[in-house]
C-alpha cells in the first residue's frame, strides 16, 4: 500500500504558538484514517496544512504524491474537503453553492448529487443564511461527496448533525470505503470512530501520540480482568505490568498492561480460575488517557482557545 | 468576546420583569468598553480637523485678499456642490471659511462615525450570532437599540463640546463656535436615527450600513443640487438632514431652530426603528428571505463568475445611484450656466474666462468628483473579499481546483471591469442629462471622457488595496487614506498651497481635467503601468501567505 498521506516533523506556529510540534502522519491509500484529539490539539490546521491555505513552518507534508503547498491546485482536483464550521454565502442558495464548489473543483457527480440531497433531505433552494447549523453541514457534506475525489478531508464533518442524519454519513462513509477511496476523518464522536475508522491517530498539543488500529491501541494500554478462584490469589502484584490490583474472597480484579496480559492470566490460572471476564480498554478510555494528561497539564482545560474575530463588518 | 458573555451580568442587577430596557445600563458599560479605543479616536480625529484649519488657515491666507481668493474658488456651482449654500463667502473670515468650505467634511464624517457605530452594536451583532448570547441574558427587547442610542448621543454631544471648545482652543472667535459644533452634532444624530432604522429592516449587516450610506449619499446629493440652483440653498436643500446644520449660518448670521428638525428627524426615524424592531425576531430582517433556486446556474463556474456573483448585487446598487445622480447633476446645468452669465464681467474673468468654459469646469470636476465614488466602491470591493476571508467562505473554495491566483485574480478584474464600467455609466448619464439641459450634444462624449480618464488611477487605488490584502491583509483599509488624501487634494489642493510633490502623492492628480486640459497620455500610461505592477506584487504576496481562517 502507498501513503495518500505522510507528514514528517511538520511544524506550523502562530506567532508564539505552536499549533503543530513535530507532527508525524501516515494514512495508507484506501484506508479510512480517524484522527483524533482534544480542542485545540492541531487537527484544523493539520488539515489546512494539508490543503495548502497554511504553510507549514517547517517539516516535510507529502499529499497523493505532491507537496501540499506547491501543488495545491493539482491535488484538490483530486481530493473534496468538509470544514469544521461551514459558512455558506447569504446570498447563494445551498444548491447553487453545491455546483458551484463541485465546478470549481472540476465537475461533479450529478447522479450522486441527487442521491445524496435526497438522503440527507436536503432542501437546496434555501439561502446561505436561512440555514440552520446542521443544514450547512450537510450543504458541505453533500458537496463533498458528491464529487469522484478520492481523497476526502473531513474536519468533525458531522458536527451539528441529528443522529439520523449521522447513520446515513456513516453509510455513506462505507460506501466510499468500499470505493477504495481514502479518508481522514477528524472527529469527537468515538462511536462514529469506532464504526468507520480501520486506523487512529491521537494527536495532542500539535503532535500524534499514538497512532494504529483500535486493536493494536487497545493492546498497547491496560486491560481489565476480574477473575473468581477456587483458592486466593496471591502474589500477583509482584507481577510485571499489574496494577490497582484488589483481591478478596474468592475475587480478584486488577488492570494489566497489554504486553504482559500472557504472563497475568498463566499466573492467575493457577489458581483455579473459575469465571473470567476481562474488560479491554474502550476508545473512551483510550481517549481520556490523553486528555486526561491534558487537562493536568493545562489547569483544567484552557489549551483550546478560540480566536476573536473582531468586529469586522 | 470575552468580556461579552461576562457584562450582561452587571445587567442582572436591575431586574425587572417584562421592562424592554432591562440591561441597558450594562450594555452602555459593555459598549463603550468595547469602543474604548474606537469612539474617542473618531470623536478626536474630527475634532483635531478644527486645530488643524484654525491653525494652518490663517499661516496660509494672512491676507483678507488671499481669503477672498478661497471664496473665491467655491463660488458658483463647484463651490455648491462641494462645499454648501456658501454663507458669508463675500466676506470671509477664517472662520467662516472653516464652516463655509470646510465644514461639509465634518458633517460628512460624524454621519459615518454614526452609520458605523449604530450599525456596530445593532446588526453586526446580530449577524454574528452575539447578540443572541446578550438577549439570552436577562436583557429586554429593546436594550441593545436604546443602549446605542445612548452612547450614539452621547457621542454627538460631547463632540459637539469638544468641537465648540476646539475652537476657543485655536484662538479663533467663539460667538457661534457652539452652534457650528452643535451642527455637527445634530447630523450625528439623524445617522444615528436613520441607521436604527436601517439595521431593522435587511439582516445583513454591510446592507444596513449600505443602506444608511445610501441615504447620506442622498442627502449630499439632494443638498448639492439644491445649493447649485440658488446661492444660499433652494427649498430643495431644506430636504437634506445636510442642509440643516449648514442653514444654521454659523458666523455669519447665526441660527439655532433649523437644528430642532435634525432632532425631530433623528427621533422619528429612531422611533420607526423601535417599532419595527418591536415586530420582529432577533437575527431575521423584516423582509423574509425568498427560496432560490436548487441548482446554480450554468454560467456560475469560474472563480470570476463566482466574484462577479458576489458583486453583483453591489454594482446594480452603484450603478442606479450613479446614474440617478447622474441626471441629477447633469439636469441642474442650465440654471448653472445662466447664473453664470448673470455675473457681472470682472468676475466672469476671475473665475476664468467665459461662460462655456465655466461648464467645462462643472464637467471636469464632476468627473473627479464621480471618480472618488468609484473608489469608494473599489475599496469597499477588495474589504468585501477581505470579509469572505476571515469568514471562512474563502476556505472551501480554496480547498477546490481553484488557484490563489485565479480566485484573487479574478476578483481584482471584476472590481477593475465594475470600476471603468460604473465611471463609464455615470459619465454617460451626467453627460447626456448636460447635452439635454444646455443643448449641446458633443458634452455627451466629453463628459464620458473626462470621466474614463480616471481609469488608470482608479486601478492604482484598487491595486494598493491589492497588495496590502497580499501582504498586510488586515490593513486593506488603510487604502482608504489614500482615497482621502486623493480627495483633499483634488477638491482643495489648489487652495493649499502645498508642495508640488505632495499633490504628485495622490494618483488622481496625474489625470488631466478634460474637457478644460489637454489629454495627457503619458501619465495613463504610467498609472497603468504602476497598478499593473501594485497589483501583481499583492497576488504574490496572497500566493505566499496563510489564509486567515476562521
Ligand atoms: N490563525 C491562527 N492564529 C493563531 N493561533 C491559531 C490559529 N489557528 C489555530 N491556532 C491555534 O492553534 C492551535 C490548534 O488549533 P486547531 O484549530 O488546529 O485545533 P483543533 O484540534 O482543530 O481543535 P478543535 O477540536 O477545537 O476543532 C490552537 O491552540 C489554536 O488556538
Ligand atoms: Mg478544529
Amino acid at each position: 500500500m502507498t501513503a495518500a498521506i505522510a507528514t514528517s516533523g511538520l511544524v506550523k506556529t502562530f506567532g508564539s504558538t505552536r499549533a503543530l510540534d513535530g507532527l508525524d502522519l501516515t494514512v495508507q491509500a484506501g484506508e479510512v484514517h480517524g484522527f483524533l484529539g482534544p480542542n485545540g490539539a492541531g487537527k484544523s490546521t493539520t488539515i489546512r496544512v494539508l490543503l495548502g491555505l497554511l504553510r507549514a513552518s517547517s517539516g516535510r507534508a507529502n499529499l497523493l504524491g505532491g507537496d501540499p503547498w506547491r501543488d495545491a491546485v493539482a491535488l484538490h482536483r483530486r481530493l473534496a474537503y468538509v470544514p469544521g464550521d461551514v459558512e455558506l454565502w447569504p446570498n447563494l442558495t445551498g444548491g447553487e453553492a453545491i455546483d458551484l464548489l463541485g465546478r470549481l473543483r472540476g465537475g461533479l457527480n450529478q447522479a450522486r448529487r441527487a442521491e445524496l440531497v435526497e438522503r440527507f433531505d436536503l432542501d437546496p433552494r434555501k439561502k446561505g443564511r436561512t440555514y440552520s447549523k446542521g443544514n450547512r453541514q450537510k450543504v458541505a457534506i453533500v458537496a463533498a461527496l458528491a464529487s469522484d475525489a478520492e481523497l476526502l478531508l473531513l474536519d468533525e464533518p458531522t458536527a451539528g448533525l441529528d443522529p439520523l442524519m449521522e447513520v446515513v454519513f456513516q453509510d455513506v462513509i462505507n460506501q466510499m470505503k468500499a470505493e477504495g477511496r481514502t479518508v481522514l476523518l477528524s472527529s469527537h464522536i468515538l462511536a462514529q470512530v469506532e464504526k468507520l475508522a480501520d486506523k487512529i491517530s491521537i494527536i495532542r498539543l500539535g503532535k500524534v501520540v499514538q497512532s494504529g488500529t483500535l486493536t493494536e491501541m487497545r493492546h498497547l494500554t491496560r486491560t481489565t480482568i476480574e477473575a473468581d478462584t477456587t483458592s486466593p490469589a496471591t502474589g500477583l502484584d509482584r507481577l510485571p505490568g499489574v496494577h490497582n490490583l484488589e483481591a478478596g474472597d474468592g475475587r480478584v480484579r486488577f488492570a494489566v498492561d497489554g504486553q504482559h496480559l500472557d504472563g497475568a492470566v498463566k499466573a492467575l490460572s493457577q489458581f483455579g480460575i473459575r469465571s473470567l471476564t476481562s474488560h479491554p480498554p474502550t476508545l473512551e478510555e483510550l481517549m481520556l488517557r490523553h486528555y486526561g494528561d491534558e487537562l493536568a497539564a493545562a489547569g483544567n482545560g484552557a489549551a483550546g482557545d478560540s480566536k476573536d474575530d473582531g468586529d469586522n463588518r | 468576546m470575552t468580556t461579552l458573555t461576562r457584562e450582561p451580568a452587571h445587567a442582572t442587577a436591575t431586574p425587572a420583569r417584562g421592562n424592554p430596557l432591562t440591561g441597558t445600563r450594562g450594555l452602555i458599560r459593555f459598549i463603550l468598553r468595547r469602543d474604548r479605543i474606537k469612539l474617542p479616536a473618531w470623536l478626536l480625529g474630527i475634532t483635531i480637523f478644527v486645530f488643524y484649519y484654525g491653525a494652518a488657515l490663517p499661516q496660509l491666507y494672512q491676507t483678507p485678499d488671499d481669503l477672498r481668493v478661497v471664496s473665491q474658488f467655491t463660488e458658483g456651482a463647484v463651490g455648491a456642490l462641494l462645499s454648501g449654500p456658501g454663507y458669508g463667502l463675500d466676506n470671509p473670515t477664517i472662520e467662516s471659511v472653516i464652516v463655509g468650505v470646510y465644514g461639509l467634511y465634518f458633517l460628512l464624517a460624524v454621519a459615518l462615525m454614526n452609520i458605523l457605530l449604530v450599525a456596530r452594536h445593532t446588526r453586526v451583532e446580530e449577524q454574528t450570532g452575539r447578540a443572541e448570547l446578550v438577549r439570552a441574558s436577562v436583557v429586554g427587547r429593546h436594550a441593545q437599540l436604546s443602549a446605542t442610542l445612548i452612547v450614539a448621543l452621547a457621542a454627538n454631544v460631547g463632540l459637539s463640546l469638544l468641537i465648540a471648545g476646539a475652537m476657543a482652543g485655536a484662538d479663533l472667535d467663539t460667538s457661534d463656535a457652539l452652534l457650528f459644533g452643535a451642527g455637527v452634532g445634530a447630523v450625528g444624530l439623524a445617522f444615528a436615527g436613520v441607521t436604527a432604522l436601517t439595521v431593522q429592516v435587511t439582516e445583513y449587516s454591510r446592507a444596513a450600513s449600505g443602506l444608511a450610506g445610501a441615504a447620506l449619499g442622498a442627502a449630499y446629493v439632494i443638498r448639492a443640487a439644491g445649493d447649485m440652483i440658488t446661492e444660499g440653498g433652494s427649498a430643495l436643500s431644506w430636504f437634506s438632514p445636510l442642509a440643516w446644520s449648514q442653514q444654521t449660518r454659523a458666523y455669519v448670521d447665526g441660527r439655532w431652530w433649523p437644528l430642532a428638525l435634525s432632532v425631530g428627524f433623528a427621533a422619528a426615524a429612531a422611533a420607526a426603528g423601535y417599532l419595527l424592531s418591536g415586530r420582529r425576531d432577533v437575527g431575521a430582517g423584516l423582509v423574509a428571505a425568498r427560496r432560490g433556486h436548487p441548482e446554480a446556474a450554468p454560467w456560475l463556474r469560474t472563480p470570476v463568475a463566482l466574484g462577479f456573483r458576489l458583486q453583483r448585487a453591489s454594482l446594480i446598487g452603484w450603478g442606479s445611484a450613479l446614474v440617478a445622480l447622474g441626471a441629477v447633476y447633469g439636469g441642474i446645468t442650465k440654471p448653472i450656466v445662466d447664473s453664470y452669465e448673470d455675473l457681472p464681467e470682472e468676475m466672469v474673468d476671475v473665475l476664468g474666462g467665459d461662460p462655456t468654459r465655466m461648464l467645462d469646469g462643472y464637467v471636469s470636476t464632476m468627473g473627479l468628483f464621480d471618480a472618488i465614488l468609484v473608489g469608494v466602491f473599489v475599496i469597499l470591493g477588495v474589504q468585501t473579499l477581505r470579509g469572505e476571508e476571515t469568514r471562512g467562505r474563502v476556505e472551501p473554495v480554496l480547498a477546490t481546483a481553484t488557484s490563489r491566483w485565479a480566485w484573487f485574480g479574478g476578483y481584482l478584474g471584476v472590481l477593475a471591469a465594475g470600476a471603468v464600467g460604473l465611471l463609464l455609466l455615470v459619465g454617460l448619464a451626467i453627460g447626456t442629462a448636460t447635452a439635454i439641459s444646455v443643448g449641446d450634444a458633443g458634452y455627451v462624449l466629453d463628459t464620458t471622457a473626462s470621466h474614463l480618464v480616471y481609469a488608470p488611477a482608479l486601478l492604482v487605488i484598487l491595486a494598493i488595496a491589492a497588495l496590502l490584502f497580499g501582504f498586510l491583509p488586515s490593513a486593506t483599509g488603510a487604502t482608504w487614506a489614500v482615497l482621502g488624501f486623493g480627495m483633499i487634494i483634488g477638491f482643495f489642493g489648489p487652495i493649499m498651497d502645498l508642495p508640488q510633490w505632495v499633490h504628485n502623492l495622490s494618483p488622481l492628480e496625474h489625470v488631466s481635467r478634460l474637457p478644460l486640459d489637454d489629454l495627457a497620455w503619458t501619465p495613463l500610461v504610467v498609472l497603468t503601468v504602476i497598478a499593473a505592477g501594485l497589483a501583481g506584487a499583492g497576488l504574490a504576496g496572497f500566493r505566499r501567505r496563510d489564509l486567515d481562517t476562521k
